[in-house]
């Protein structure tokens, strides 16, 4: 307890200042102590006290100084440490403040508000064994209320320990009385109890309790009830120790599930899934004769649910050959006729088998030819004008997935001369553009679809990405500004909003141009917004217990677990790494960022004005939220900041602080190391983890990064140059004591024959990937490094022009960058051939052609409206 | 698409209003349809007018009908069909629309629909007549830029019901 003892009547002050601080009355808080310091100056709690309601305040800085100063003179009160605790909560240092609160229980070891809020933030700290602790001490404290016997149980089921969860659970059931039926909390608990069981293995008793609650009316989740019993009487059966007879009852009682779910929600894929595997049907490895029978239980639901096609779209992945043919062919030509915009992308998962691809395409020119228009049929009689429009917007975007372009573009132009206002066309004309490298096209194409139909979402959106994708990011926020908030700027709103898939792009255009600060800026903003994910996790901690929200709250606790295996989230750390490499590599990129100083008086003028702009552009909106609350603290003083600290303004608009950073590779390093074990499966995160680790001389990092690569894919062109990279370093270096340099030549040995030399295992890859133009072009990377002369190196570069190689656009792209990077001659010849052998393409044309391109793909102008008649 | 969309049966006809949003489309119909090209005024003028100016054919944009009201006359500027979509009674499913339309229209009552068909359109002339229009003169020189520069003056007495 407290070392200081305060006079009767100002403790009666200090418990008044604690009531006036729980109900939030800052002001009045603030005078009562001040009242007391008056009396006491060096009263410890009462300083902290009123520290807190300084900082709640918005005097941030004065209050927690006074708050330190206040621990000082009385470090054995609860109420210091606590008050301690929260200032730091409120910067979310979740570990500081648990140590915090950690200090006043050893105080104050029964106080049930600082033991609950420690338990939080042990949950949101994932430090299972010690809240398994506080939720005993919560559940001895407060016996008699069911929460907390919850409490006890899901922290054990957190901690691992669930025949434990299981014990409490099974307790709690004897002794609750009287819980109204339909209790929609009560019934969350019974599916926790159920699903617990059922991790134990305890099938049966799972499904008696299940049972009961669910014949008691306990339970209002219909549709979770009939999953939940079918998947234990699934796993019934699969148990060891069932007769025959068993067995044939828990298939029937399964079955009986699984039909009454289908008949709820024909829609679910999953059901019939679970309705076959429950007949003995393994959908992953099919037989003959298991294929017969799943088609045959498909087909007789077709008279049960007509209306439906989601079994008839599972059977198209089960049948193969004629059945395949024979069940494809009217499910393409209802949708072709009814004029499904989406049965591309619903069957194109199919083409993973060639042979289903291919009578996919039969079926569909056929059916091209059977409605195309035909002069001497009568109207009357011939097929549905729109049934021949809509196979010729599938055949194109089945050519286009093939890769076949100009045929893809030829089928579009003979459907906008059949119908040229159906905006689709125009889109998926845009989207064979783009692949096809030219993104200024696409850019045109998708704003004749916008004018044909301006307000349409899924349009706005594709016509925001094309422009970017096209490096025009001005121009992607004038049309993004559709979606976002009137006088924000759009990439302002588009950020508030989490737009992960904007930043990601807009990330990706300024690298692609070269702008690596507000690249970085980009990326950055996209890892915060992960972060941001795993913040807000921390109100259902408490929240989800107490409306014993239980199922949801653990699926929600794993979620969060994973976030940082999101796509979105690598991708960002990987470029953000890289882009570190490369102000390591190369530190003249960041001077040339910095604009030299302006000479004349014209231009600095200029230069201010475009910064004053450029500030406006992004301060405003904070300026505005600035202003409106400094006006609010003028009408209201006594208003509540809360104890999180401010968000500062941006000071760094440009990003050139960020890049400024005198430890790139650290950086780097810190990124990559946050994707945690998610990255590990993943080749382009080991090779940049390698990257950053080779150049931090951390070799046994590297060697291990490489080793997960080259056990995914040892021929993959990026291990190879790696490879070599590594040996090539290891034979080099001095400075390595024994048993780590003995480590390492063991690595390599694994992944390079010792008794072969670098060359001969460079030449021997190239000979291996000679028609691949990647394999070329990692080994001309090692030849390179093997200090082979430079025109042998593009001369091997240069032969993925010849014919039988295997070149796709974006090889070109990457030789075409390698080739300017070491400084070839022959870059612009490499260039001028890619532009004529990728005859769509426009990222091959020079920069000026393709500035003139950029100027020409939004132009207001129509060609069709100038002229007046009427 | 279309603003008026119900469960696809083949052959479906529906109609759609005109906005800024979806002018673009009227635009291309009319590119494709007609020799002459139109002014902005011109779109302008008919996004002021109530009627629903184009109709799909399954959900698909398929043709339009334009028409301006000038003191108690509706004055038809356009109607074209896509030629693919032809000889459905499409056109004549519109235009019967705007009679109807018209019939019913008050503040002002419309007392006469009427319209220009070139003078070598006969296959407009008899389509018109086959909804009750007839000839009421020739414009000379109606057209500038394309020849024969004379045009049909059609036109439609509306007959009303008694006031209601």
């Amino acid at each position: 307890m407290s070392s200081q003892i305060l006079a009767q009547k100002e403790r009666k002050l200090f418990s008044e200042l604690l009531q006036a601080y729980e109900q939030k009355q800052l002001s009045k808080g603030r005078k009562i102590a001040d009242q007391i310091l008056k009396k006491h100056p060096q009263h410890g709690e009462t300083m902290c006290m009123k520290g807190l309601v300084m900082v709640h305040l918005g005097e941030r800085e004065a209050g927690i100084s006074l708050i330190k100063d206040g621990m000082r003179k009385d470090l054995q009160s609860h109420i210091c440490w606590h008050v301690w605790a929260l200032v730091q909560k409120g910067e979310h240092n979740y570990e500081e403040a648990l140590k915090s609160y950690t200090m006043a229980l050893k105080i104050d070891k029964d106080n049930f508000n600082i033991i609950r809020e420690t338990s939080i933030l042990q949950t949101h700290t994932r430090q299972f064994d010690v809240l398994l602790e506080s939720r005993i001490h919560m559940l001895r404290l407060r016996p008699y209320s069911r929460v907390h016997w919850i409490g006890v149980a899901l922290a054990y089921k957190l901690a691992g320990n669930t025949a434990e969860a299981r014990r409490y659970l099974d307790h709690m059931e004897d002794f609750l009385r009287n819980v109204p039926p339909r209790d929609t909390e009560y019934g969350e608990l019974v599916f926790f109890h159920v699903r617990v069981l059922e991790e134990l293995g305890e099938f049966q008793e799972a499904l008696t309790l299940l049972d009961k609650k669910a014949k008691d009316r306990m339970l209002v989740d219909r549709p979770a009830i009939a999953e939940c019993r079918a998947r234990l009487f699934g796993k019934l059966k699969s148990a060891a120790d069932a007769d025959n007879a068993q067995r044939e009852e828990w298939t029937e009682a399964a079955e009986q599930s699984w039909t009454e779910l289908i008949d709820q929600n024909p829609d679910n894929q999953d059901y019939y899934k679970g309705f076959l595997a429950n007949a003995g049907i393994d959908l992953d490895s099919l037989t003959d004769e298991s294929r017969t029978k799943a088609l045959g239980i498909l087909e007789e639901f077709s008279s049960r649910h007509p209306k439906t096609n989601t079994y008839r779209r599972l059977a198209l992945k089960i049948a193969e050959g004629d059945k395949f043919k024979e069940l494809v062919k009217p499910y393409l030509e209802r949708a072709l006729e009814k004029g499904i915009p989406s049965i591309f992308s619903d069957v194109k998962n199919l083409y993973t088998d060639p042979s289903k691809l291919q009578s996919i395409q039969d079926i569909v020119e056929d059916i091209r030819l059977s409605v195309s228009p035909n002069d001497q049929v009568q109207p009357s009689t011939s097929a549905d004008p729109t049934y021949y429009l809509w196979t010729l917007y599938f055949l194109a975007q089945h050519y286009s997935s093939l890769g076949r372009y100009e045929k893809a573009l030829e089928i579009l132009h003979s459907a906008m001369e059949h119908t040229p206002t159906l905006p689709e066309l125009y889109m998926t004309k845009a989207r064979v553009l783009k692949r096809a490298g030219d993104s200024y096209g696409a850019v045109r194409a998708m704003e004749e679809a916008r004018k044909l139909d301006g307000q349409d979402r899924y349009v706005n959106t594709k016509s925001g990405k094309y422009r970017l994708r096209a490096g025009m990011i001005n121009e992607a926020d004038e049309v993004l500004t559709l979606f976002t908030k009137k006088g924000v700027p759009a990439n302002i709103d588009l950020l508030d909003m989490q737009a992960l898939h904007y930043l990601t792009e807009v990330g990706d255009t300024h690298r692609r141009l070269k702008g690596y600060p507000l690249a970085l800026k980009m990326y950055y903003a996209i890892q915060k917004l992960f972060h941001n994910f795993r913040e807000e996790q921390y109100d259902f901690h408490l929240y989800s217990l107490r409306r014993s929200m239980l199922g949801s709250y653990v699926a929600m606790l794993g979620w969060e677990d994973d976030l940082h295996s999101h796509p979105a989230y690598i991708h960002a750390a990987v470029w953000t790494a890289r882009i570190w490499i490369l102000l390591y590599d190369d530190p003249s990129i960041i001077k040339s960022l910095h604009p030299p100083e302006p000479s004349g008086e014209m231009s600095k003028k200029a230069l201010n004005k475009a910064k004053k702009a450029a500030r406006k552009a992004t301060a405003d909106t904070s300026q505005d939220y600035d202003d409106a609350s400094s006006q609010k603290v003028r009408a209201k003083q006594n208003e509540d900041k809360g104890l999180e600290a401010p968000t500062g303004k941006d000071d760094d608009p440009e990003g050139l602080k960020l890049v400024s950073a005198d430890d790139p590779l650290e950086q780097a390093s810190k990124v990559l190391g946050s994707l945690g074990e998610f990255g590990k499966d993943d080749i382009d995160v080991n090779a940049t983890m390698f990257d950053v680790a080779i150049r931090q001389k951390k070799y046994l990092k590297a060697a291990r990064e490489l080793r997960r690569a080259h056990a995914r894919d040892p021929h993959h062109p990026e291990v190879h140059v790696r490879i070599v990279q590594l040996a090539r370093t290891v034979a080099s270096v001095s400075d390595v004591p024994e048993p780590v340099k003995s480590v390492l030549d063991a690595s390599v040995a694994g992944l390079k024959p010792v008794e072969v030399s670098l060359e001969v295992f460079n030449s021997q890859y190239l000979q291996r990937h000679s028609l691949s133009a990647s394999g070329i072009l990692a080994s001309a990377k090692v030849s390179q490094m093997l200090d082979t002369p430079r025109e042998e190196v593009e001369n091997l570069l240069f032969t993925t022009l010849t014919d039988g190689v295997q070149l796709r656009l974006e090889d070109a792209l990457e030789i075409l960058s390698y080739l300017s990077t070491i400084q070839s001659p022959r870059a612009d010849e490499f260039r001028i051939a890619c532009d004529a052998r990728f005859t769509l393409s426009k990222v091959f044309k020079s920069e000026e052609e393709q500035a003139v391109l950029r100027r020409q793909c939004i132009d207001p102008r129509d060609e069709n409206e100038v002229e007046t008649v009427f | 698409m279309a603003s008026s969309v119900s469960p696809a049966l083949p052959g479906r006809v529906s109609f759609a209003s005109l906005t800024h949003q979806n002018i673009g489309t009227v635009r291309k119909l009319n590119s494709v349809l007609f020799p002459v090209k139109y002014s902005d005024k011109y779109y302008q003028d008919i996004l002021q007018t109530e009627v629903e100016p184009f109709f799909y054919y399954n959900d698909v944009p398929i043709g339009n009908i334009c028409c301006r009201l000038e003191n108690k006359e509706l004055y038809l500027t356009t109607l074209g069909v896509l030629a693919p979509y032809r000889s459905r009674k499409l056109g004549s499913q519109a235009l019967q629309r705007i009679i109807e339309a018209a019939s019913l229209h008050n503040k002002p009552q419309i007392k006469r629909i009427s319209l220009h068909v070139q003078v070598s359109n006969g296959d407009a002339k008899r389509f018109y007549e086959s909804h009750g229009f007839s000839e009421a003169g020739i414009h000379k020189n109606y057209y500038k830029k394309i020849t024969p520069q004379d045009a049909w003056i059609l036109e439609k007495i509306i007959e009303h019901g008694p006031e209601q």
